[in-house]
């Protein structure tokens, strides 16, 4: 569980899913946790290709993006430290559409898929913990396909905003208009355009590759109910309760 | 109301395909509990937030699976067919449905209820396998509807529905009504007219009052965006 060179070293139950785990689970599955680096834009799983590896987010967001033939993209679920990327190795399905991309650097746990797969299928605490992450999951991927069908670039902006404040410890998210733009399935103009229309309504501020949030409560007031209600199956489906506090 | 047919289920291979995956002995095993109804069209299975009270695996049925928009507004997200069980939430161990549920095309279908399903699901690693693979799926699923609904036209989009719904019901001709397609599609009744006029003009299908008709099915599958193809080898072309 050492990974040369790093300065701060993320305890696995930065991640809440293992920090929910009951403690035998964890235990079992801790020597089998390899901290890694995520880095920007690393490809965490491609489309159809062949995953070793459940990934279990600590500071870093990942990003599980749909890429058509042409290739546009779009986002249809983010992940970060309420969960794992990888759900098709224990669930046993075949390749999976999207790809799943590192959308905000930091680092995170591994474990390799047939040792989880082990465990899911040992452990009822674990299958039971890891199902409501995947109805929870399942419930933002039909949120998004709403959300993709009846609102505007701008709500959809917030809402992903919002999505990713909930996986930092911070109001601020780095990502070029570039980067939105593919999240959101749209043309970069787009983007600088309900950029636009927030800032000037006071809710953000985005200048050079940031973007703060001001106002936060007005922000949530602001978004469609698209955020709210994978908010609530979220925390409904995942009562994590108080974060852990970090070892060192 | 779905009616109780007053037969047994069949003992030899189900028409449902995740029944029919399990070994044989635990399908047998679940026999007992499983009640053949005929679902209605129209019929609203689950509304979101209320509880699962019974799953159902479709014979030669269609379940839509609806989000409330706004309040009122809905959208389809999912089909479900004899590909799979409605009530996939409960094999996840979650009680609530978090979507509407509503019969689209009707047909022959097992009914359990929840709580024999769950005492089912206990005793049987090849249910909960074969669930968690159609969860999978069905995840596939959603994760391609909302692609399509952020890139591809309604023409599209309306093609790719009723061939879904064609191979779900083994059938090229069902009844859907305007306020259906409008679900399924996202768009007001102008919207619906223009499409499925779209498509009839073009001669891939005939739609007169709420009765659909695929006439070209080579065509039809050229007019809809790949969404279709992608995700249509999860569901058994044959009976």
């Amino acid at each position: 569980m050492v990974m040369a060179g790093s300065v701060c070293r993320l305890h696995p139950g930065e991640n809440r899913l293992l920090a929910a785990l009951p403690e035998p689970d964890y235990q079992s599955l801790l020597p089998h946790l390899e901290l890694m680096p995520m880095p920007l834009g690393q490809a965490v799983y491609e489309s159809g290709g062949p995953q070793g590896f459940v990934y279990f987010p600590t500071d870093s967001i990942v990003s599980l993006l749909y890429v058509l033939e042409n290739g546009a993209s779009t986002e249809i679920a983010v992940t970060g430290n309420e969960g794992l990327v990888g759900i098709s190795l224990f669930m046993g399905g075949e390749t999976t559409p999207s790809r799943a991309v590192v959308q905000s650097a930091g680092q995170g746990y591994r474990v390799r898929a047939a040792v989880l797969k082990k465990r899911f299928e040992s452990s009822g605490d674990v299958q039971h913990l890891l199902l409501r992450f995947t109805q929870a999951l399942i419930t933002q991927m039909t949120q998004t396909a709403v959300c993709n069908r009846h609102h505007a670039v701008d709500q959809q902006l917030c809402r992903w905003l919002l999505l990713m404040l909930d996986r930092l410890a911070s109001d601020e998210v780095r990502m070029t208009q570039e980067l939105i733009a593919n999240m959101l399935g749209v043309r970069r103009e787009g983007v600088t355009e309900a950029a636009g229309k927030l800032q000037a309504h006071g809710l953000i501020e985005y200048a050079r590759g940031r973007i703060r949030v001001l106002d936060r409560p007005r922000l949530e007031r602001s978004v469609c109910e698209c955020y709210a209600v994978v908010k609530r199956e979220y925390d409904r489906l995942l009562p994590y309760g108080k974060r852990p506090a970090v070892a060192t | 109301m779905h009616k109780r047919l007053d037969r047994k289920p069949r003992s030899d291979s189900p028409a449902n395909r995740v029944l029919a995956a399990l070994p044989r002995k635990d399908y047998l095993a679940l026999l007992p509990g499983l009640a053949p109804v005929a679902l209605v069209f129209g019929d609203v299975l689950y509304e979101p937030g209320e509880a699962i009270r019974d799953v159902y695996f479709p014979g030669r049925s269609v379940v839509s699976l609806l989000t409330v928009v706004d309040g009122h507004a809905a959208l389809e997200v999912g089909l479900v067919g004899r590909e799979g069980m409605v009530g996939i939430p409960l094999a996840l161990g979650i009680g609530v449905s978090p979507v509407r549920a509503v019969v689209q095309g009707a047909g022959s279908a097992l009914q359990m209820s929840a709580a024999r399903f769950r005492k089912a699901l206990d005793g049987a690693p090849s249910l909960q396998r074969a669930l968690h693979r159609y969860a999978h799926a069905l995840m596939a699923q959603i994760t391609q509807t909302a692609a399509c609904n952020r890139f591809h036209t309604v023409d599209e989009r309306l093609a790719r529905w009723l061939l879904m719904t064609r191979d779900r019901l083994c059938s090229g001709e069902f009844h859907l009504t305007h306020e259906f397609l409008s679900h399924m599609l996202g768009v007001r009744r102008v919207g619906v007219t223009e499409a499925a006029c779209g498509l009839q003009q073009r001669g891939l299908i005939d739609y007169s009052r709420g009765n659909i008709r695929i006439l070209d099915d080579a065509g039809l599958e050229a007019a809809s965006c790949s969404c279709y193809e992608l995700v249509s080898d999860r569901v058994p072309a044959s009976a």
